[in-house]
């Protein structure tokens, strides 16, 4: 089993932008590491030859149309924006 | 007539002889709602007034003398995972807390169009994560059959409003047995649709390859006439199919016992050996035993792979649920208020840190872990791998029997508090809904009759793809002959 440990959190919270408190970092050390135990079962099946789920569904090659559609309302979605202006998303700036 | 005693199929016939108008309906829920539900939990918000304009729409036109849709009038329970325009939907999570849908799920428009009644939306698991309710960000919900117990998850606020007579009908989503083990944990039917049967449009993702929405009933009857309103193809979602051969057609709806009568049923011994409580194990054997006394043949069956299922899904999902919660950054849906920060970093960092509770942001960093580099291949490749293995355990039992009957869960209700400390714990309360699941196969639980005062407990009835007239079929017979 890969060992786990504080910076490995650190660095999975940063990939995914989540501000982990650091009183919540050694349970989710703990319960990652109790999760991925018991997953070595799985590890251990000698399958090297099988295939993967691929497809889930029945449908194949699901196409529409090359047109321009309007799906959303613009209005209600806008309006649902936290922050707008003008009809577009306000959001902080990317580049420093 | 009492709301305990009044059912979907029962209703067009009441309201067209006037038995009640249908505001006189929607109020009395609405009453009940206000009386007990502080004490269940069951709903986060009310959408009292649309649900009598709603009402008073219906009654125009039974006053018409016009012809009503099946669901005119019927209040319903909506998950809080399930859009509908106009109103809050929360998902549970602080981080959407101040979210109001600017659209329609596809199933909402469907049940629209058949004239139904929205009374509210009901709590959930955080994002449809646990299997007790009690992830919510909001409040806890209760078993209706014991307060003390939780009424399971992840839907277990419409299952308790079901259970409760505080709605007629309900949905929910099921990934990995949401929508079943309420189910059986509060007495009540809970249909997990085929993968693709029913459309994911407006529901929020949490597994996308595993998620379907489907019906919360009273009885297994009106499972079938909810599910054949709300399936079929959406073009706003490729994953969905129309019933490939006849469609939802009158098998459906009126099964015939001479049909019903041809079906094999399967048996997974894996699913016996499995650790079951005594009085869930003597429960399903009084519901198997009621069905051979119906003529129902059954068979000894195989699933191999079933113990690896947990773990299979327990990769599977957290991966799909670290991409579906991306897009939750604090910037685009709703924000937490009380936060300042001018760097964007800081603000998806805190944003999220803040607003997501701790179940969902053990999936997050899971399904993160399990697909970064290095990892990869040795977990989620391999979950993929075993899924297909799952898969074709499932594909070949089906060539021997028709239906394969399982417990729905290893325990009845536990107690509040009991798990939420122990992921793994709470983890082990779906490993029999979990590989129907894995499969897309559709699934439904029924519950157990004549347990007296006793917990409720269910009993699973897994069919073919596309099938779910077989499992339906069989259950509405155990209904009416038990």
């Amino acid at each position: 089993m890969p060992s786990i440990d504080k910076k490995t959190i650190e660095h999975l919270a940063e990939l995914a932008r989540i501000k982990v408190r650091p009183e919540e970092e050694q349970r989710l050390l703990k319960d990652l590491e109790n999760i991925l135990k018991h997953f070595e079962e799985l590890r251990e099946l000698d399958i090297k030859n099988t295939g993967s789920v691929v497809n889930t569904t029945l449908a194949k090659n699901v196409f529409r149309d090359d047109g321009s559609y309007q799906n959303l309302d613009c209005v209600s979605t806008v309006q649902a924006f936290p922050d707008d202006e003008n009809g577009f998303l306000k959001v902080p700036p990317v580049f420093e | 007539m009492l709301l305990q005693d009044l059912s979907l199929k029962k209703l067009k016939n009441a309201l067209l002889n006037k038995e009640f108008s249908a505001l006189e309906l929607t109020k009395d829920y609405l009453k009940e709602i206000e009386e007990r539900d502080k004490k269940l939990g069951s709903y986060l918000s009310l959408h009292k007034a649309t649900a009598i304009e709603q009402a008073e729409k219906v009654d125009i036109a039974v006053a018409g003398g016009n012809d009503i849709p099946f669901l005119a009038g019927a209040p319903f329970a909506i998950k809080d995972n399930i859009l509908i325009e106009g109103t809050r939907v929360t998902a549970a999570s602080k981080i959407l807390e101040n979210y109001e849908a600017s659209y329609d799920a596809t199933v909402i428009k469907k049940l629209k169009e058949a004239s139904a009644i929205f009374l509210g939306k009901t709590n959930l698991d955080e994002f449809a994560m646990g299997s007790s309710t009690e992830n919510s960000a909001f409040q806890l919900t209760r078993n209706p059959q014991d307060p003390e117990r939780v009424p399971g998850g992840s839907s277990g606020g419409s299952v308790a409003a079901v259970a409760a007579n505080l709605a007629l009908a309900g949905l929910g989503s099921d990934t990995g047995g949401s929508i079943r083990q309420p189910a059986a944990f509060c007495g009540v039917v809970g249909l997990r649709p085929t993968y693709g049967a029913v459309s994911r449009f407006g529901l929020i993702a949490m597994a996308s390859s595993l998620d379907q929405i489907g019906p919360i009933t009273k009885t297994v009857e009106d499972a079938a006439i909810l599910f054949k309103e709300i399936s079929g193809r959406d073009v706003f979602d490729a994953t969905s199919v129309n019933s490939p051969g006849r469609g939802y057609g009158d098998e459906l709806l009126n099964p015939k016992l001479e049909n019903i009568q041809k079906l094999k049923i399967g048996l997974p011994k894996e699913y016996f050996e499995l650790g079951l409580e005594k009085s869930v194990e003597t429960a399903v054997n009084s519901a198997i035993d009621s069905l051979k006394s119906l003529k129902l043949e059954f068979r000894e069956i195989s699933l191999p792979h079933t113990k690896y299922a947990l773990s299979c899904y327990y990769i599977i999902v957290p991966a799909e649920v670290s991409s579906n919660l991306a897009r939750f950054d604090g910037i685009r849906y709703s924000r937490l208020t009380n936060l300042k920060f001018s760097n964007l970093k800081e603000i998806y960092l805190n944003q999220r840190g803040l607003g997501f509770g701790g179940e969902s942001q053990r999936r997050i960093l899971l399904g993160t872990f399990v697909l970064s580099a290095g990892y990869y291949d040795a977990y989620y490749r391999q979950a993929q791998k075993v899924r297909s293995l799952i898969r074709q355990d499932f594909e070949n039992a089906l060539r021997e029997v028709d239906v394969i009957l399982t417990p729905v869960t290893p325990t009845t209700a536990f107690k509040i508090g009991e798990r939420i400390k122990d992921p793994l714990s709470m983890y082990m309360s779906d490993i029999f809904t979990i590989p129907s699941s894995i499969a897309g196969l559709p699934a439904v639980s029924i519950p157990v009759k004549n347990r007296g005062g006793q917990l409720p407990i269910g009993f699973q009835l897994i069919g073919n793809y596309f099938r779910e007239a077989d499992i339906l079929g069989i259950g509405q017979f155990y209904e009416n002959n038990t």
